[in-house]
């Protein structure tokens, strides 16, 4: 053999710890076995499966979490890593990664119904929620730069095609290439941000950058403070913080509607995670560097997501506005560079994601037929129409005003106690404002669809899977608002850490 | 030292003689005797009665695209066949692994008829 | 004189901004994702030079996945062009065949 003589003989492999990598495993194992079987036999099967399949997949996932939540907060055992240093499991990747498995699932319900009034149903849809599922995931328990950006293209690449699913929709396939370019310009922002990073401290490994940052005193530390500028950009983008935001608007409004529910809940709790990951625990040593800008960033973010929120008519755009608003509150989180910092935007992750993704169910089976009747106006008269959904719909846009007896009024609760115990008085003020500018813009909704009159009866269905969304999202946002301490705890026990195995 | 990359330097300038060697050698050599049919274009065939259509058709795209996805396949089993030996069963599995992911691109591909050639029958419904 | 590795980081660093500043510039979308290429590959080059700076393999292995991304953002890109394409013009060659069935 010519090559067994290049060839090392003894390669070690790296030890596969399959357990820890069940979520992800069942997220792509899923969606490429679906794939697989629908091209198949797609012909004969019914065409409600595909998203009954995907739910069910999203449920395996995140119950396939529990055992290494019990295994994490186990005193005796703890965070652990696996595949060679590359993939962390710690209570905060397990929490997000149930968070994103659980968008799944309210994805995949609402586009039952929205796929087959629009047309559009086959397994395509469904397979590339779990692969971008898959990609988030892998996100948020990466342990390595390099993993870290893969599951972010992962994520990403399916979501832009997702954008343009629509395909007959000029609106639709806009809002994709939209995203695609500026996704892909902030991506290459992100890896350049890597590749310096890499170069000032030696390694793409959380735990070794961290190890190194905190054993080494760098005389020049340019080359490090570059990969942070642009490493800030790439995710800036992928959580949509101003000024890196002016994609979300026409994204989110020409976007099918239950795609841009998943994106506002389980890409932007992907973004948060690498944002945490990466820069309060890998960076810590370094906060007062970093600190200031996002300071800016989350000044600019609450301030111009709720300002231009209020100027908007169509309640795709508003809603996209404030959920910029919304990531403002969680940079403040993200700013506090605490532990209860980064527990209030984990609680704010799981509690808005509930929140966006009800409102966008009740845009996607308001807009109709051709998705297109998202204005103020199309909600005139909804609490007359249809009572129930006029409810809902209150309820979640009450909630993400922070109104008490909520959710979000807690979420925003904890991100102004993580300002203030940072000492970030004007932070908290200007979140406070933010919240008035923005409730404004909820209430304009309620009035249109309590207070005014509509000539419009066309009959809006309901399809059952929204009707389930509906329920739980409202259920949930009303329960934990009136207890909110189970998912409370739950945040506080998801701390992230940064482990190799020894 | 810059003394090392002389080669490149060298294989340059002769990229660049051979080029203008060849140029100036046709000139110099070949009969000249032009006729209406050897100026036009393209020489060879009918002449052109009109315009090129300006787009490709999609499924040229189509075929772009799976290329690159099998292309790119092999960036990963090159490197893994020279180590083939050394890395035993494990590569193995992860590179079946691997390939079965790709390969079920190509499957998806067969089933919706995007590799049918030629003039289309009726869309292939995909679902009920 | 030595090329170091400074070279390098300063050409990869070059072609960056090349490719940056063509994506905000340039409207045909198959020139942008030819800049977005551009983009990637100067990083390629950024942790080519750093691997062999600093000794280590993992530059090397980040260009492999590097690449595979790369090639995956053209497709889709390519993918939503010729979506938009078919959407737009109407009438190209594949839907007349259609349309004889």
């Amino acid at each position: 053999m010519f090559f067994a003589q290049v060839a090392p003989d003894s390669i070690v492999t790296p030890d596969i710890a399959w357990t820890a990598l069940v979520p992800h495993l069942v997220l792509a194992g899923g969606a490429i076995l679906m794939l697989m079987v629908w091209s198949l036999a797609g012909r004969w099967l019914p065409r409600w499966l595909p998203s009954m399949v995907t739910a069910a997949v999203g449920l395996g996932a995140a119950i396939g979490s529990i055992h290494l939540w019990r295994r994490v907060t186990d005193a005796d055992r703890g965070p652990f890593s696996a595949v060679a240093d590359s993939v962390g499991i710690d209570g905060f990747s397990v929490f997000l990664t149930v968070v994103i498995s659980l968008t799944v699932v309210f994805a995949a319900l609402l586009a039952d119904g929205y796929l087959r009034r629009e047309r559009l149903d086959g397994p395509e849809y469904h397979v590339l929620l779990l692969l971008s599922a898959a990609g988030g995931v892998t996100m948020a328990t990466a342990n390595d730069l390099i993993v870290l950006f893969l599951g972010l293209e992962i994520l990403s690449l399916a979501v832009y095609v997702l954008a343009g699913y629509h395909n007959r929709r000029a609106q639709s396939q806009e809002a994709a290439i939209k995203y695609f370019v500026l996704g892909a310009f902030s991506s290459a922002f992100l890896l350049y941000g890597i590749a310096l990073t890499y170069g000032a401290t030696g390694s793409t490994n959380l735990v070794d950058i961290n190890a190194y940052l905190r054993s080494t005193v760098l005389v020049d530390d340019g080359l490090l403070l570059a990969g942070f500028a642009l490493l800030l950009v790439g995710l800036g983008f992928k959580v949509s913080a101003v000024p890196f935001h002016t994609w979300t608007p026409d994204v989110y409004q020409g976007s099918p509607t239950p795609v841009v529910a998943f994106m506002a809940s389980g890409v932007k709790a992907a973004g948060f995670a690498a944002l945490l990951r990466v820069f309060v625990v890998t960076f810590g040593t370094y906060a007062d560097d970093w600190k200031p800008i996002l300071y800016a960033l989350a000044v600019a973010t609450l301030l111009v997501g709720a300002i231009l929120a209020v100027v908007q008519n169509d309640v795709k755009r508003m809603l996209a506005y404030s959920s910029i608003s919304h990531a403002g509150f969680m940079l403040i989180g993200v700013h506090a560079a605490s532990a209860d910092g980064t527990a209030s935007v984990l609680y704010y992750l799981a509690v808005y994601s509930v929140l966006v993704i009800g409102s966008f169910a009740v845009v996607g089976v308001v807009s109709g037929t051709g998705d297109g009747a998202t204005t103020v106006g199309d909600f005139a008269g909804l609490g007359a129409r249809r009572p129930w959904l006029a409810f809902a719909f209150t309820v979640f846009l009450l909630a993400q005003a922070g109104v008490p007896l909520t959710t979000g009024f807690f979420a925003k609760f904890y991100a102004i106690t993580a300002a203030v115990d940072g000492r970030s008085w004007a932070l908290a003020i200007v979140a406070m404002l933010s919240a008035v500018i923005a409730a404004y813009l909820y209430l304009r909704i309620m009035i249109a669809m309590w207070l005014e009159g509509s000539d419009d009866d066309a009959p809006i269905r309901v399809p059952v899977g929204t009707v389930v969304v509906l329920g739980v999202a409202a259920a949930f946002t009303i329960g934990f608002g009136i207890f909110p301490e189970p998912i409370v705890d739950l945040a506080r026990d998801a701390t992230p850490a940064l482990v190799n195995s020894p | 030292m810059l003394g090392q990359y002389l080669p490149i330097l060298a294989l340059g300038v002769l990229a660049v003689l051979f080029a203008a060697v060849s140029f100036v050698a046709s000139k110099l050599l070949a009969p000249r005797r032009p006729t209406s049919a050897k100026a036009a274009p393209y020489e060879c065939g009918i002449v052109p009665t009109k315009e090129a259509p300006e787009r490709f058709p999609v499924r040229f795209f189509l075929v772009a695209m799976i290329f690159i996805v099998f292309d790119i396949e092999i960036i990963f089993i090159y490197p893994w066949a020279t180590i083939f030996e050394g890395l035993g069963l494990y590569g193995l599995v992860a590179m079946l692994i691997f390939a079965f992911a790709v390969f079920e691109s190509f499957v998806y591909l067969v089933g919706n008829g995007a590799l049918d050639w030629g003039p289309l029958k009726k869309q292939v419904p995909r679902t009920r | 004189m030595e090329l170091t590795t400074t070279w390098y980081l300063v050409l990869g660093a070059i072609i960056f901004a090349i490719g940056a500043s063509g994506l905000m510039i340039r409207r045909n979308p198959l020139v942008m994702f030819m800049c977005v290429e551009l983009m990637l590959n100067a990083v390629n080059l950024t942790f080519v030079a750093f691997g062999r700076e600093l000794d280590d393999l993992g530059g090397q292995v980040s260009v492999f996945f590097v690449l595979v991304v790369a090639a995956a953002e053209v497709v889709i890109g390519l993918a939503i062009i010729v979506a938009i394409m078919r959407h737009r013009s109407g009438a190209t060659a594949d839907d007349l065949s259609v349309l004889r069935g």
